[in-house]
């Protein structure tokens, strides 16, 4: 745990170097955007990676941040309510929608999360309160009680307090009882009722804390753009650039999330603009051959396949590749 | 009053029919998906990227004079291959891996297949020009074009010759076996990996014949196929994983319900009926409606 802690503690303060000495609008626009990514990843590794749970409609909660955020700018209020408030819909809302179908096995729960997701996306497009399919542009204001930056220096530092904050929260999952009951319940669900654990109770508890962290992402993704429609935020393809994160870093595994984040964002992205920018496919090409390579290469992920390694130079030659941390 | 009443039936027999012909389309599809899905538990997400690529292969036959009806066997036999090769080059390591291997990969392979398409053919629609079967025909008090008729009863007749080869021929039943159980079809002398890469090949070959069917109406684009497959997953989910009986009477269901509720609702809307549906089904029968759990 020393290490994760001395990591997270560089990768701060790096960041934070990064934030005020660079003036690049579109380096400091990637290292938000990974940021950004790397909490959604986090997020959804909690009911997804450690609960086992994979979803592919986790955008609906980052969409009640960015919708928090922008009906709080437009009826005058602080965006900073929009923080707890957007926690506090997308928590109750993953108990509503994780009540009944966390019990479903497998690509059942799947597609059920792409269901209720799609609901929700209707729902939105026929609300006028809502903004329909049109959504809500944020009026421009500046400084920290708007919550808006001229310069995208501040908005990195946010950023990477949330990323902070999710990392930890993740540290003290793994050494929770959630976290091995999570972990219990992943590797044999009836083994672990068998012993008493609450299967349903425990995934709804990940469910609401995974949805709480997305939403504060959509708050932050809002404030930032400064424009929130459905496309942007509740669409499938979000959920799916979420899941894709989770995977390709390493399913159930603390760094993983971030690793991804980092190779969606710097070899997907940042490659694409060098070679011609997006729209002619080329970044699609070169992250599709990246997730086929390393699902067949290294199927538990980067960090996943980084951590066995490790693990076995220690000597821990008996445990299973894989078993580390995602099992 | 009593022609309002008829106009009403007549509305609601159109789009029963309508229904009815999309949800042939959708069995055919997701036939496919469901039978790779029954041989070797894997759900390929990439299934419309290949209808993608099918309806391009369809195309370009059409633009060498070669017409949709013509050039579907070539199509169907075309992603045959491109199934097998797939399954023997890729998807056979994936399923070396851990659960989730096959369905990041198979969803790498979808973004890989969207991004060459883009590349290779621009992401502007593009139609099969000179289309036949352009006129409607009437039964009855019913309406229908001939391009979806055509469609429908094309889809019909690939999908029961599906259905036929996995009943009754040998290597249907060596397929049945590996589904079943395949450690025993393996102790029985069944070669596993030729039937998955076969079944593989059949999943593709049925999105092969539907791209062909599909560009007598519908243009095709890189994201093309992936609205489709994401009926074909509803579908194959709601039927039960795996039965293809399962697949053909959830597709005619959810052909219905869509077009039902883009009628009745919106046609943006047209989904929402499909998925309440789903979930109510789901919580009532978590395995589906003819899954086995």
């Amino acid at each position: 745990m020393r290490w994760h802690l001395l990591a997270l503690g560089a990768i701060v303060v790096l960041g934070a170097a990064a934030a005020f000495g660079l003036r690049d609008a579109v380096t400091l626009d990637l290292f938000f955007t990974l940021l950004l990514y790397a909490v959604l990843g986090q997020s959804w590794n909690w009911i997804s990676g450690y609960a086992g749970n994979i979803s592919f409609g986790h955008a609906i909660f980052f969409g009640c941040g960015a919708y928090a955020s922008a009906l709080c700018v437009t009826h005058g209020l602080s965006p900073w309510l929009a923080i707890p408030a957007g926690a506090l819909v997308a928590a109750l809302l993953a108990l509503v929608t994780g009540f009944p179908t966390l019990a479903l096995r497998g690509h059942y729960f799947s597609i059920a999360t792409i269901a209720v997701a799609a609901l929700v996306d209707a729902f939105v497009r026929t609300q006028p309160w809502l903004g329909r399919a049109n959504g809500f542009e944020l009026p421009i204001q500046s400084g920290w009680a708007a919550l808006q930056f001229p310069d995208k220096g501040p908005y990195v530092l946010l950023a990477l307090a949330l990323f902070a904050i999710v990392q930890l929260a993740t540290i003290a999952l793994e050494r929770s009882r959630l976290g091995y009951y999570l972990r219990a319940l992943r590797a044999n669900h009836a083994a672990a009722a068998s012993v008493g654990i609450d299967e349903r109770r425990w995934k709804l508890i990940a469910f609401a804390w995974s949805a709480t962290m997305a939403a504060a992402a959509g708050v932050l993704y809002a404030q930032y753009t400064l424009f929130v429609d459905p496309p942007s935020t509740i669409a499938l393809a979000i959920s799916i650039d979420i899941a894709l994160i989770g995977v390709v870093g390493g399913i159930g595994t603390l760094w993983g999330p971030a690793a991804g984040a980092l190779v969606y964002v710097v070899l997907a992205k940042g490659v694409a603009l060098r070679i011609g920018g997006t729209g002619k496919g080329y970044d699609l090409v070169i992250y599709g051959a990246i997730i086929c390579l390393i699902a067949a290469w290294k199927p538990h992920g980067i960090v996943g396949t980084v951590v066995d390694a490790l693990r076995r130079r220690r000597g821990a030659a008996d445990i299973p590749p894989g078993a580390t941390g995602t099992a | 009053m009593a022609d309002a009443g008829v106009e009403a039936l007549t509305t609601f027999e159109q789009l029963l029919a309508g229904g009815l012909l999309a949800g042939l389309v959708f069995a055919l599809v997701a036939v496919g998906l469901t039978l790779v899905y029954g041989v070797m538990d894997v759900v390929n997400f990439a299934h419309g990227e290949f209808l993608m690529l099918a309806m391009y292969a369809t195309l370009g036959l059409a633009l060498v004079g070669i017409g949709p009806l013509v050039g579907l066997p070539l199509v169907a036999i075309a992603l045959f291959l491109f199934g097998v090769v797939i399954y023997r080059v890729f998807i056979r390591r994936l399923l070396a891996g851990p659960p989730e291997a096959t369905v990041f990969g198979t969803f790498g392979l979808l973004v890989l297949l969207q991004g060459l398409a883009q590349s290779l053919f621009t992401g502007d629609f593009q139609s099969v020009p000179h289309p036949p079967f352009q006129g409607t025909l009437r039964l009855g008090a019913v309406a229908l074009s001939q391009a979806t008729l055509v469609e429908g009863i094309g889809a019909l007749v690939l999908t029961g010759a599906l259905f036929a080869f996995v009943e009754y021929t040998e290597t249907g039943r060596a397929m049945r076996a590996v589904a079943e159980d395949r450690v025993a079809a393996t102790l029985m002398g069944i070669d596993v990996q030729r039937v998955n890469a076969l079944a593989f090949g059949i999943g593709a070959a049925c999105v092969g014949a539907a791209g062909a069917l599909l560009m007598l109406s519908f243009p095709v684009f890189p994201t093309a196929g992936a609205s489709f497959a994401l009926t074909a997953f509803v579908v194959v989910a709601l039927g039960g994983f795996g039965s293809i009986q399962g697949a053909l009477v959830a597709a005619l269901l959810v052909g219905m319900l869509e077009v039902l509720g883009g009628y009745y609702l919106a046609p943006e809307l047209k989904m929402v009926p499909v998925y309440v549906a789903y979930l109510a089904i789901v919580l009532l029968r978590p395995q589906g409606l003819l899954g086995r759990r």
